[in-house]
């Protein structure tokens, strides 16, 4: 096979656009879907047994059933009750939806992981239930919740490229487009794999230097 | 102002279909240290934990200074929860110490200490951590303010506690077996803060398994079993008169360990 | 939605089993010899396992099934869809599988490989002996996990062309413009598999004898 990546290259502009929507999209749907999975949890948490289980479920159904499925009922789905969304709105929603019940799990084992004791001492000294939340909880669970919320992070850059099948330019759309248009697919897809494995040892590379950071103080043994 | 602190009334505690508190009513004078004692499993934690509010009661009422502390009852009788605001404010006038520290692990003891002077008082960081270090100077640790609870020792992390508690300069001091988690060898020193508080006139309730430190220090002695207090009285009373079985049974155990320090 | 829509749907699902079935096995065996290669000691099969995980674990499943569609062609291989769908998962799942088997292998008790080697095993016949039993016990929650993942994974075979539960939704919509009624219909479907697998994967996790301590 004649093997030439310059064909791809030459189409740097392209590229480097499809590039960028995918870390826009990742960047912004990781942030939306942490920032939901928080508010799941919490509601979990703090608004009774009724809200918990209720929520569970969406929480289980999302969990429970392919992203690409999702993606194509809220696309080609949503216009039937009145969601007609542009493909990178669709995707950016998806996306945070799926990426949310994930999170949300992950903040769930993060509650849990602080002894109820650190709770009631902050309680007993008149915080707020908010100034619990914010003081001690949320950064009490960090060190343990940093770890699978980068592993996450990471599922949902791979995750981006399931947009291209709802032609939200972003790169695999694009590398297969310049990939078909010059007759240099398997070049293309060589290339977009090469830029996805780069960002994905990145992200783990940040998460490992946070984890570090974090980790100045170890969970007090009680 | 009367001399009760705190005034607790018929509490009855279930957890399904257990009593855990069965009808107590105890009075906990102003300006003394009262001890709750008892066996493991009686109650008495339960009790000093609904005295905080960190236990809800089944039935009856608590009064911290006469204010009434979690519930109001209404002209009919009917229980309603506090406003929070208002269970803030009443719990403000007391401080909790537990047996496992709670101390935040992602905090210095400084921080620690402070964290409730600047959310809960709304002091200045500068301010709250002056006044931090005075509590740390109290109880002898001025110099681990920068240490994370993880770095000080058993002892060390429950002074830092005590004077987390004591930031807020409370009315009441609440210790639920400050000591129990601790090898024997660092009681002492949290003891001794206990007492040195005791001392400045601090209204105390303690619950303990420090016999000793019950009989030397307290001024009114409370025993529970099952969930039933048997007994409350000052502490010459209670080891020398005539006493209830279980009482006698419950000291007897003590005793045979060879606890010496009793009165 | 008819109730013909839906058992072409549930005919569909069939499929999805079934590859996904065949992958996780396969990959199960590509891990266990990945997991080899890095207990070897020789150092080229151990970097050859390590550039193979990081590959497959860091780039998205379906560029590399769409490498593969495309690859395989120029390379002179020619493969029929079903082919391809099983391949490019399977290697995919070992990637995922020796990774969680790295754990199982690390939570073997040393004593145990000791005592296999004073009784004379070779060391190959210690580990498929002794290590991958053990570390397959400890790490059978993490396969079933695996499998339900790839259960999901397996929607992206329809690019390679491969009818399956997914693809059967996106044509049926194709000719009766019911997205809504047949992808939710898909997604209950593969649901059911998932909360099945789960259950019985549960059942399994209790049922085979030396559960880890708790």
């Amino acid at each position: 096979m004649n093997f030439d990546l310059n064909v791809i290259l030459s189409k740097q502009d392209e590229l480097l656009y499809g590039i960028a929507v995918t870390i826009f999209v990742w960047v912004v749907g990781t942030l939306a879907s942490a920032a939901l999975g928080f508010v799941i949890a919490t509601a979990r948490r703090y608004g009774g047994v009724l809200v918990d289980r209720a929520l569970a479920v969406p929480v289980e159904v999302i969990r429970g059933t392919p992203f690409l499925v999702q993606l194509f009922l809220l696309y080609f789905g949503g216009p039937y009750i009145g969601l007609s969304l542009d493909a990178l709105p669709a995707g950016l929603l998806a996306l945070s939806i799926y990426g949310s019940a994930y999170f949300s799990e992950i903040f769930r084992a993060g509650y849990q992981s602080v002894p109820p004791g650190h709770v009631e001492a902050a309680e007993t000294l008149g915080f707020t239930r908010g100034q619990v939340i914010r003081v001690i909880l949320l950064p009490e669970m960090a060190l343990l919740v940093l770890p699978p919320s980068v592993n996450m992070a990471i599922i949902l850059l791979k995750e981006t490229a399931l947009l291209s099948l709802i032609t939200v330019p972003e790169m695999t759309m694009t590398a297969s487009a310049i990939g078909s248009q010059e007759y240099a697919f398997v070049e293309a897809m060589l290339l977009l794999a090469l830029t996805y494995w780069i960002l994905v040892e990145l992200a783990g590379l940040l998460g490992r230097l946070a984890e570090k950071k974090l980790s100045r103080y170890r969970l007090a043994k009680a | 102002m009367s001399d009760t602190a705190i005034s607790v009334q018929h509490l009855v505690k279930r957890f399904g279909t257990t009593t855990v508190l069965d009808d107590i009513t105890l009075q906990i004078p102003r300006g003394q240290v009262s001890c709750l004692i008892g066996p493991s499993g009686s109650g008495k934690s339960t009790l000093l934990r609904c005295m905080a509010f960190l236990e809800e009661a089944t039935e009856g009422s608590i009064f911290i200074e006469g204010d009434p502390l979690g519930f109001v009852y209404d002209g009919t009788g009917k229980r309603q929860r506090q406003a929070a605001s208002e269970l803030r404010r009443v719990r403000s006038r007391i401080g909790m110490v537990f047996q496992q520290f709670n101390l935040w692990p992602h905090m210095t003891a400084l921080g620690n200490v402070a964290a409730a002077l600047r959310r809960v008082r709304g002091l200045s960081r500068s301010e709250a951590e002056a006044k931090a270090l005075a509590q740390l100077t109290k109880v002898g640790l001025e110099n681990r303010a920068g240490h994370y609870p993880s770095q000080l020792s058993g002892g060390q992390q429950q002074r830092v506690a005590i004077a987390r508690a004591l930031a807020l300069e409370p009315k009441i001091m609440l210790f639920d077996e400050a000591t129990s988690a601790l090898d024997p060898e660092l009681t002492g020193e949290v003891l001794n803060v206990m007492r040195g508080l005791a001392e400045e006139g601090m209204t105390m309730v303690v619950v303990t398994h420090e016999i000793g430190f019950a009989a030397t220090v307290g001024s009114q002695l409370s025993f529970l079993d099952q969930g039933r207090l048997l007994f409350t009285g000052p502490p010459a009373e209670v080891f020398a008169k005539p006493r209830h079985p279980r009482l006698e049974q419950f000291l007897d155990t003590y005793l045979d360990r060879g606890a010496s320090t009793l009165v | 939605m008819s109730w013909k829509l839906f058992s072409l749907l549930l005919e569909a699902s069939l499929m999805t089993i079934f590859v996904s079935t065949i992958s996780i096995l396969i990959g199960l065996v590509l891990a266990i010899l990945l997991s080899a290669a890095n207990l070897s000691g020789i150092r080229p099969l151990q970097w050859g396992g390590k550039f193979f995980i990081s590959f497959f674990r860091g780039t998205p499943l379906l560029v590399q099934l769409l490498l593969l569609y495309n690859l395989l062609p120029v390379m002179g291989i020619q493969m029929p869809s079903l082919a391809t769908a099983i391949l490019g998962l399977s290697l995919c799942t070992a990637a995922y599988q020796a990774e969680n088997l790295r754990g199982g292998f690390e939570g073997v008790p040393r004593g145990l490989v000791e005592s296999a080697d004073m009784a004379g095993f070779s060391p190959a016949q210690t580990f498929f002996h002794i290590r991958v039993p053990i570390a397959l016990r400890l790490t059978l929650p993490a396969l079933i996990n695996e499998a339900i993942l790839i259960l999901k994974a397996s929607s992206l075979v329809s690019v390679v062309g491969l009818v399956e539960l997914t693809r059967m939704a996106q044509n049926l919509v194709a000719s009766t413009f019911m997205p809504l009624e047949l992808y939710a219909s898909a997604g209950l479907i593969y649901l059911v598999i998932n909360l099945t697998v789960a259950v019985l994967g549960r059942q399994l996790e209790q049922r085979l004898p030396g559960a880890p301590a708790k």
